[in-house]
């Protein structure tokens, strides 16, 4: 059973390295990273339960904040970006418009 | 059972990705977050399927609706990436293959008995120093960013203040 979940988590990782890389507007992309740190959520939270790697909770809590914070910056950088460049897709930015 | 919820989690992540409108991506990626708070709360992680539950499905998708507001109900089309697709996979499988060969010293790990309890930052002091240095810095970066979103109100604010004296 651990195995398999491990296998769901390493899966819910590829598809938001795959939203990542993909480089479509920046809310997917937002989506994708949120994906990637709850992939890692989901493997520290299995293996805490199945291992009985307890400590790996706290981390799992870390992690969590992280993303919260990482989705709190990034909704502002899509802002101040959309505010500058009038950009919702990252293909369509500038380096002059920014500078 | 257990599959079942991970199952639905992969195709609803799959579907916030591919769907072309902004709402329904948004309420599969709910859905999402919420399935894993109750994947959390049956293992037996029930504070941390909680915070899942509150952070992710309450917080961070109003956040994401704020976006929704500036990219408008349609997704915009962009650029196709062929190899993103191909580099995903190899990574798929790159992890899969090294988590088979670490399983049998994750296992090793997990039955070696603990010789002594000791607190969680005696063991992880170096790491909690690392989250709090992340942490600080995206925590400057929004601060900043909500600085500059607020000058860049003001310019054009004021910009159309001037704008609308001339006209007068």
């Amino acid at each position: 059973m651990f195995s398999i979940e491990m296998f769901f988590a390493i899966g819910l990782f590829t598809i938001g390295l795959y939203g990542v890389s993909s480089g479509r507007d920046f809310l997917r992309i937002f989506f994708s990273l949120e994906m990637l740190l709850n992939a890692v959520i989901m493997m520290l939270a299995t293996t805490a339960h199945h291992l009985g790697m307890t400590e790996n909770i706290v981390l799992a809590y870390m992690v969590m904040i992280l993303a919260t914070l990482e989705a709190a910056a990034g909704v502002l950088i899509f802002a101040v970006t959309n505010k500058i460049t009038g950009a919702v897709i990252p293909d369509e930015i500038e380096r002059e418009e920014l500078s | 059972m257990t599959i079942l919820l991970l199952t639905a989690v992969l195709i609803l992540a799959a579907a916030s990705l591919m769907l072309q409108r902004s709402v329904p991506a948004i309420i599969s990626f709910a859905m999402m977050m919420f399935l894993l708070g109750i994947y959390y709360i049956g293992l037996d992680a029930k504070m941390l399927g909680l915070f899942q539950i509150f952070v992710y499905t309450g917080g961070i998708v109003v956040l994401m609706l704020f976006g929704v507001t500036i990219i408008g109900v349609e997704f915009p089309q962009a650029r196709k990436r062929p190899w993103a697709a191909a580099s995903a996979l190899l990574v798929f499988i790159l992890l899969s293959v090294l988590f088979y060969r670490t399983l049998p010293v994750l296992k090793m790990a997990a039955d070696k008995p603990t010789e002594e309890i000791h607190l969680f930052a005696a063991g992880f002091s170096d790491v909690v120093i690392l989250f709090a240095l992340i942490g600080s810095s995206l925590l400057y970066g929004t601060v900043k960013m909500a600085g500059m979103l607020g000058a860049k109100r003001g310019s054009k604010s004021h910009q159309s203040g001037d704008k609308r004296r001339e006209d007068v």
